[in-house]
């Protein structure tokens, strides 16, 4: 009759230790998060971010210049012509 | 964003090499144990792996550092590591006694400005829109 007992009394202390850590990963979670009330404008953002978003989308697509187009034809014709040296710059990249 | 720039310009230079390397490695595997070529590859494969990577992060960050307000644009900057990166990977071959291949060093007058073409272009597109991501210079 002993051993179930003591199970009983292990089983009981696991649980306890259990509910003590969630109630610390409570507690710790609600000192991280502040109550929604109590934010500086409720729940609203500081500003407004669609405008930046706007901006973002306007945004012309990254301009190439011409001799960095000459700059990788030149270094694609060196791949073609002596492909020797694709093993040796993999190993640098 | 405006915490720990120069970690975020480690973490941005890193990023390129890191992702590049995964095409590198599956190829010099396949190459190796696939096709059974008869190059000790795995003897080098650290520097590919460990030493790129790691100087293209601390090259940004030297860069982030010092060079953000000055006039050596990063495509520049960048296209000087292979000056770096040739002789160490060279030495690192040698020190793990890797037969380099003798087409290797007849091509390295062709291969450096290759490489340092390769690395302006990928430092100016590649590296500087992910440190614009990151708000770095």
């Amino acid at each position: 009759m002993k051993e179930p007992e003591k199970e009983g009394t292990k089983e009981a202390g696991n649980n306890s230790t259990e509910r003590s850590e969630f109630a610390d990963i409570r507690e710790k979670l609600r000192d991280a998060l502040p109550p929604v009330g109590q934010l500086e404008n409720g729940a609203e953002l500081r500003r407004d971010l669609w405008p930046d978003m706007l901006r973002r989308l306007e945004q012309s697509p990254v301009r190439v210049p011409w001799f960095d187009w000459a700059l990788l034809a030149i270094s694609g014709a060196a791949a073609i012509f002596f492909p020797a040296l694709i093993p040796a710059l993999a190993y640098h990249l | 964003m405006n915490n720990h720039p120069l970690l975020r310009a480690y973490l941005a230079g890193i990023a390129v090499p890191t992702i590049f390397l995964m095409i590198v490695a599956t190829v010099f595997t396949l190459v190796r144990y696939v096709y059974n070529a008869p190059i000790p590859i795995e003897r080098v494969i650290v520097f590919p792996m460990a030493f790129v990577p790691n100087l293209w992060g601390l090259w940004n960050v030297l860069h982030a550092a010092f060079f953000t307000q000055g006039r050596l644009s990063l495509g520049i900057f960048g296209c000087l590591l292979p000056l770096l990166l040739a002789p160490l990977g060279y030495f690192v071959a040698r020190m793990l006694e890797f037969p380099i291949p003798h087409p290797i060093f007849s091509l390295a007058p062709i291969g450096l400005p290759v490489a340092m073409i390769l690395y302006y272009l990928a430092w100016k597109y590649l590296v500087g829109s992910l440190n614009a991501e990151l708000g770095i210079g």
